[in-house]
């Protein structure tokens, strides 16, 4: 596999020591390409969020290999030193609710990624406004979070995930809110960015509405994963 | 909070609350403390004549003062002056009780006719002697007697004699002690040796009086005076004649006039002060009680025109006195020799300053030449 | 890069400026704290320049004339005067007591100077009404603290004396206004008694066989002339000459006079090391408390603020801000506090409390400087609660579940 992309190799996760240890992860096995949109289903405790949160670079795994791109990020320890600037870098995140910065406008709750990356802040406002273009709240550039509705804020967190055009973008039910017109909405929007971008999209959800649109379906149980097909239905 | 208004107008908000709290703050970090500039007043010297005057106080004190009193111990008999009475001269205001005075006058008399017996007991012996010494001497010259007798009986003679004259002196002295007696006996009664006023009895009668003890005073109204006290420092031309104030603390609507009688050439080393006498040109009416305090001003001779500034301005620096002015803009300090200054605050300066000269009279702080000031028509604090 | 901290202060300004009042007017009682002791030594400073001496002399072994009390004969000063480097010499008698005027009563201290033509030593250096006393008697000049005008009639003791002049600052180390009257009226109301008592005092001499003896009559009489005089004063004022040196003629008065002579640099010291010793330390710990307190309220509204503010820290920090952004965040906010803190409190002390304080207030721009830097310093040590909490969060917690 070259270019963008992820793929992580018998991933293991154990919390605590002994005879207390639980293994959240056992083996985990899981590629994705860039362009793609896959599920990540389970129930809970399954380990779906521990896979999400290695995948995030924001816990330590406890062994395995991550390699995002060409480059190996774990193997049975980490390669990279700066895990910040990984996740301000390479990773896109969308959270289950907006998780906006009540004191800062939506064009700048989404431009505070490339401004901590380091890119001037004229040219990250106006990324942040190409976005809201896309997802349509261009016209709520300049309000406060609390001014949008709850499905607006939501499409500038989605908006804040793409910004910074990581090669890899975790959602966690991104969907769960919505009612299914606005899910498929979503669903069609994280397409349209995934190809636009050739970002490499995780989609984590229970979501029964959204799942038949997943064209690759990771089941996890128990702390291992099983690949399955999807429908990949087309939807409006 | 939500906010209603967009970006401009919260900081439009913002900027009305901290931009005048800033403004605030400058002012009070320059215009308070010590960074502020001192209020002054300024006055222009004038050329003005000054009526120099002295100020003292003083009691009222009477001229003469005569205390009455026995000059031999005894009791009093009767006392007839009141405080408060006008009596004459030679006026009997009480006598002594004489006591045993009588008795020893008697006792005198009895001793003067016992002196007398004696006396004619002494003529009568000198008489014989001298017959005896005739009648022997005569016997002598037809040699009837030895010389022996002769010398015996002239010894008789003198011895007689002598005896004759003690007796004589005897009298004389015992008439001399009856005599003084007497004389004691007149000078039982007090008398006024002049008009006055009885100020004061001292004891009344029955009391027991040593010689020289006073039992009534006297003083003569029409001598009061004030005796004044003038700092020495400040009495520079207290001469005689010049003329005065007075003002009694009793009476403070009239102002008697009066003139220095004569400045005393004994001054007060110990307090410092030079002693005058005032006299009052008319006596008011009613008399002011003696031991009344008094001011006096006594007016010195008006001095001709110089430039005159108020004593406020004057102040010390470096050992010498001088005033402050305002010199381009800057604090300048000028030194002055001041000349004389009257009761007002208002002082000459013989060097130093002309007519017309602004000098700095009143300031809110101690000036030094790095101050700023502000010239202002009264200092802040001060209500007129 | 924005400031993240100036958008979350703009964003909740009213609650900010608010805190920044009540903060500042605390901050404004402690820089008036200081003020009130900046007086304190200024009224002794002030004391010792108005009297216009380079030496005080007094009483052996005592620490008059303010500290202690001090009693020498009114003659000394002549023999003082003659001292080689000696300018001037002067009597000055100091008394605290209450001077009436009309109904009303007010704690003074009466000060009695001598007669001389102008400004000697003890005199008010300067005016700001009036004129200075040209008569021996019955004169007064007194300071505007004490609330009399130009021409009023105060009664102290037995005598009534009228206001010619009026000073400023003239006070007494403990703050009370000077009343400067002259000397012989001051020594009299030193010592003489209200009638009553001096009445008694004649009564109990007179019932006296040693001092009433009718052989010499006039015994009794000089006996209570004697007891109604005064010869003492409180210090002999010295001003030098240029080119001697205080020590040496204070040493040579010492030597000679066997009297305390001390100099400038010796009166500040009891002055301010022993008579405001006291209250020094009193208001040198309420300035610790009032900034321990203030430095406590800072901390808890800066923790409380960040509290308020995990779960965006838990995000910025999953999206990869770094450490040093937010701990920034905190810290700024907490200076900003402190800053609104300072200018409100700066100027309540300034227009509020030293107007209304009943001693006098003296705020030094130092002070201000110093009170300054403190706060700043303050409002960093006390934001570092906050950071380590802030510091503590798991970016993980933004991945709920």
């Amino acid at each position: 596999m070259t270019g963008k992309g992820i793929r992580i190799e018998g991933l293991r996760k154990r919390y605590g020591s002994g005879d207390t240890a639980v293994d959240a992860l056992k083996g985990v096995d899981m590629q994705v390409s860039p362009g793609e949109v896959i599920g990540l289903v389970g129930p809970s405790g399954s380990g779906k969020s521990t896979l999400l949160k290695c995948l995030g670079a924001v816990i330590e795994p406890s062994g395995g290999r991550m390699i995002l791109g060409d480059e190996v990020i774990y193997d049975d320890g980490w390669k990279v030193t700066d895990l910040r600037a990984l996740r301000r870098d390479k990773i896109g995140f969308i959270f289950q609710a907006p998780y906006l910065i009540p004191f800062l406008d939506v064009t700048d709750n989404v431009a505070l990624l490339p401004m901590l990356a380091g890119i001037p802040n004229a040219e990250a406002r106006s990324r942040a406004v190409e976005l809201f273009k896309s997802l349509d709240v261009e016209h709520r550039a300049k309000a406060m979070p609390s001014q949008l509705s709850g499905g607006e804020q939501q499409r500038v967190a989605i908006a804040r995930g793409l910004v910074n055009r990581p090669p890899v973008i975790l959602a966690d039910e991104p969907t769960a809110p919505l009612d299914s017109e606005r899910a498929l909405a979503v669903i069609r929007i994280l397409n349209d960015m995934a190809h636009k971008l050739e970002t490499a999209i995780i989609v984590v959800t229970h979501d029964e509405k959204i799942i038949p649109t997943f064209k690759r379906i990771y089941h996890i149980r128990d702390g291992v994963t099983y690949e399955e097909a999807g429908e990949g239905k087309e939807f409006k | 909070m939500i906010k209603r208004f967009p970006i401009q107008g919260r900081t439009l908000a913002l900027v009305v609350v901290l931009v005048p709290l800033l403004a605030l703050f400058i002012y009070v970090a320059l215009r308070s403390g010590p960074l502020a500039p001192v209020p002054v007043t300024v006055t222009a010297v004038e050329d003005r004549a000054i009526s120099p005057a002295l100020f003292g106080i003083g009691t009222i004190e009477a001229r003469y003062t005569y205390k009455i009193g026995p000059t031999f111990a005894g009791r009093i008999k009767r006392l007839d002056a009141q405080v408060g009475d006008t009596v004459t001269a030679g006026q009997v205001l009480g006598e002594m009780d004489p006591v045993d005075l009588n008795e020893r006058i008697q006792g005198q008399e009895a001793a003067l006719k016992r002196a007398q017996a004696l006396l004619s007991e002494a003529l009568a012996r000198q008489a014989y002697a001298q017959k005896q010494s005739q009648r022997y001497e005569q016997l002598l010259e037809v040699r009837a007697i030895s010389e022996e007798t002769v010398a015996t009986k002239k010894h008789d003679l003198q011895v007689a004699e002598a005896g004759l004259n003690a007796a004589r002196e005897e009298l004389a002295r015992v008439q001399a002690d009856r005599e003084a007696l007497i004389v004691q006996r007149k000078n039982l009664k007090l008398v006024a040796p002049v008009d006055g006023l009885v100020t004061a009895r001292d004891a009344d009668p029955g009391t027991t009086i040593v010689a020289g003890q006073a039992v009534v005073e006297l003083i003569d109204p029409k001598s009061l005076w004030v005796n004044v006290r003038f700092d020495q420092i400040r009495a520079h031309g207290l001469a005689a004649d010049l003329p005065a104030t007075i003002v009694l603390r009793s009476q403070t609507v009239e102002l008697p006039q009066g003139r220095v009688l004569r400045v005393e050439p004994l001054a007060d080393a110990v307090t410092e002060e030079t002693l005058a006498k005032v006299v009052f040109d008319r006596l008011p009416e009613p008399l002011p009680p003696v031991g009344e305090l008094a001011e006096v001003t006594v007016a010195l001779p008006a001095l001709p025109a110089a430039p005159v500034i108020p004593n406020a301005a004057v102040q010390q620096r470096n050992g010498g006195l001088g005033v402050w002015q305002m010199h381009n803009g800057n604090l300048r300090f000028t030194p002055v020799i001041l000349g004389a200054a009257d009761l007002d605050g208002n002082v000459q300066v013989r060097q130093g300053l002309q007519a017309g000269d602004q000098v700095i009279v009143f300031s809110a702080k101690s000036l030094s030449a790095r101050n700023r000031i502000t010239i202002v028509d009264r200092i802040p604090g001060v209500k007129p | 890069m924005i400031s993240l901290a100036g958008r979350d202060i703009m964003h909740a300004w009213g609650k900010f400026v608010f805190t920044g009042v009540g903060l500042g007017l605390l901050i404004g009682i402690t820089l008036s704290m200081a003020g009130i002791y900046r007086g304190m030594v200024d009224d002794g400073k002030v004391l010792l320049d108005n009297s216009g001496a380079d030496l005080w002399v007094v009483q052996k072994d005592t620490l008059g004339p303010y500290a202690e009390s001090s009693s020498i004969y009114d003659d000394t000063w002549r023999s003082i005067r003659t001292m080689p480097g000696v300018a001037r010499a002067a009597n000055v008698t100091y008394l605290t007591m209450q001077v009436r005027q009309g109904e009303r009563d007010v704690r003074a201290m009466v000060t009695g100077i001598m007669a001389g033509e102008s400004v000697a030593p003890g005199w008010p250096p300067y005016l700001v009404a009036g004129r200075q006393i040209t008569r021996g008697h019955y004169e007064a000049i007194a300071d505007l603290a004490s609330g009399f005008k130009l021409g009023d009639r105060l009664q102290i003791r037995r005598n009534h004396y009228t206001v010619v002049g009026l000073t400023r600052r003239m006070v007494s180390s403990g703050g009370d206004p000077m009343i400067f009257i002259p000397l012989k009226d001051a020594q009299e109301a030193q010592f003489l008694k209200d009638n009553d008592a001096i009445r008694q005092q004649r009564r109990r001499t007179a019932e006296n066989p040693a001092f009433n003896r009718p052989q010499v009559p006039d015994l009794l009489d000089a006996v209570i002339a004697s007891q109604s005089t005064n010869p003492y004063v409180n210090a002999v004022l010295v001003r030098i000459d240029s080119g001697h040196a205080a020590e040496k003629v204070a040493e040579s008065i010492r030597r000679w006079k066997r009297l305390t002579v001390y100099t400038r640099a010796q009166m500040e010291e009891i002055l301010i090391g022993k008579l405001i010793a006291t209250s020094a330390r009193q208001i040198a710990m309420f300035l610790v408390i009032l900034s321990v307190v203030s430095a406590a309220i800072v901390a808890f509204i800066i923790y409380t603020l960040t509290l308020g503010k995990i779960r965006e820290i838990a995000v910025l920090k999953l999206i990869g801000t770094k450490n040093r952004t937010i701990v920034g965040l905190i810290m700024q906010q907490s200076i900003a506090l402190g800053l609104i803190g300072f200018v409100v409190g700066k100027i309540t002390a300034t227009l509020l409390m030293a107007p209304i304080f009943p001693k006098y207030v003296l705020l030094e721009p130092m002070d201000s400087i110093i009170g300054f830097i403190a706060v700043v310093v303050i409002c960093i040590l006390a934001s570092i609660i906050a950071i380590q909490a802030a510091l503590k969060v798991d970016p993980a917690e933004a991945i709920g579940g």
